[in-house]
């Protein structure tokens, strides 16, 4: 019980590689303070916003379960919530994890000393969010620069008869003609 | 010789740099500029009596069309699927098949001044432009794409001999890029630039790239193979080009 607790806990930065996983976990009967135990290896950190929005389920008791250990107070004036099942409330994310799409953290809910939620998030924002770096390794990255050169002509979104103009090209033009 | 021509709602510009008579040059850039104008007339979607609009307001059945009408909504449906529908001379609504023909009036003028005599020349279109031979001193042609902030700048010179440069970008006032897959307007790319054989088909994927965005750099990676480079610009400023990309 307590090994399969603290390794559900451990797979965290694993399980990150998985995009989009939804666990529906219920270790319901088990008493185990997993902060407590040695084998969880990569401390998790405690969203706060999380933490108080959990709150310990009314009048439920875990199914056939002993309570064992007291969870310690968590440090930094959390909510030190004994839940009655030994899993500590609060919402944990795990290391977010590049992988060929992107940038993927697992969070997973506790409450009720339950996992109640599990979900990898993918961030859409910024370059590996929208860009697959694997097609993208053929082309080459380089940084724009602006040059002034003797050209023939001159390529560019396309312009209109009245902003022709003001284009390079026009300039060209004029200078060639 | 030189000329600079109004039409087709832009202004194209041509050089003609073979070593020819002026006279017959002058003869080869008026038979150019009429034929542009033919386009302009029989494809325009502002002239009611164009030849597309009459069969865009069902007027004229599509066996009636024209064998320059039917290859343009041939070669539409086929970069329309080409591009995952990205290009799509249907976005706007009702056809709209001025995206291809701008770039394919190019290629059919420059194919026809090879065919009267001229070897070596340039016709840019708007922007866009189809090379054939080698430029003033027998060198290639240099090509500057514009900096996408920077009017009077170049992002990148390109040496051109054969072949075609187009970019398509959200810079220019009133170009409206659209995405016709997820319904809005493009963003992610400010500008996308394609060389390779043929401008229309260039410019067909410029435009599909701009529209698709930031996933448009992984699709204009898979055109290498088909003999069509690149160069993108994000709308955060980094720069991408195809490893092939006939810079200067």
């Amino acid at each position: 019980m307590r090994r399969s607790t603290a390794a559900a806990l451990g797979t965290l930065t694993g399980a990150a590689l998985i995009l989009g996983v939804r666990l529906s976990v219920q270790p319901a009967a088990v008493p185990v303070a997993a902060a407590a135990n040695g084998a969880a290896a990569e401390e998790p950190e405690i969203d706060e916003a999380g933490a108080d929005a959990t709150a310990p389920p009314a009048g439920k008791k875990p199914a056939g379960g002993k309570k064992t250990t007291a969870p310690a107070a968590p440090a930094g004036g959390k909510t030190a919530e004994a839940e009655e099942a030994g899993l500590k409330a609060g919402t944990y994310k795990g290391k977010a994890v590049q992988n060929p799409y992107g940038t993927v953290q697992v969070t997973i809910k506790i409450s009720g000393g339950k996992i109640s939620s599990a979900n990898a998030t993918a961030p859409t924002d910024g370059f590996s969010g929208t860009i697959n770096p694997k097609a993208v390794e053929k082309l080459n990255a380089s940084a724009l620069k602006a040059q002034s050169a003797d050209v023939d002509a001159v390529s560019g979104a396309t312009f209109t008869s009245q902003s022709y103009s003001q284009s390079l090209q026009a300039a060209l033009d004029k200078a060639g003609a | 010789m030189r000329h600079v021509e109004e039409v087709m709602g832009t202004v194209v510009s041509i050089e003609l740099a073979d070593d020819l008579p002026a006279p017959r040059l002058r003869e080869l850039i008026d038979a150019t500029c009429a034929w542009l104008h033919e386009v302009d007339a029989r494809f325009s979607t502002y002239k009611p009596d164009s030849e597309v609009c009459r069969f865009r307001d069902g007027a004229l059945r599509l066996q009636d069309c024209s064998d320059d009408l039917r290859f343009v909504l041939d070669r539409c449906a086929d970069l329309w699927r080409d591009t995952d529908g990205y290009f799509d001379a249907y976005a706007g609504g009702p056809l709209d098949p001025s995206g291809y023909v701008k770039g394919w009036s190019v290629e059919v003028a420059s194919r026809r001044l090879a065919e009267a005599g001229s070897l070596r020349h340039h016709i840019g279109a708007g922007g866009d432009i189809r090379m054939r031979g080698a430029g003033p001193g027998g060198r290639p042609w240099r090509v500057g794409v514009r900096h996408p902030w920077e009017a009077d700048k170049l992002a990148w010179v390109l040496a051109v001999t054969d072949g075609a440069v187009a970019t398509s970008g959200t810079y220019e006032r009133g170009a409206h890029v659209w995405n016709p897959v997820a319904g809005r307007p493009a963003s992610g790319l400010r500008s996308v630039t394609v060389t390779g054989p043929d401008l229309a088909v260039a410019d067909a994927y410029a435009t599909a790239a701009l529209a698709m965005g930031e996933p448009g750099l992984s699709w204009l990676a898979a055109r290498v193979a088909e003999g069509y480079e690149s160069a993108a610009v994000t709308d955060d400023g980094r720069a991408f080009t195809s490893p092939g990309l006939p810079i200067a």
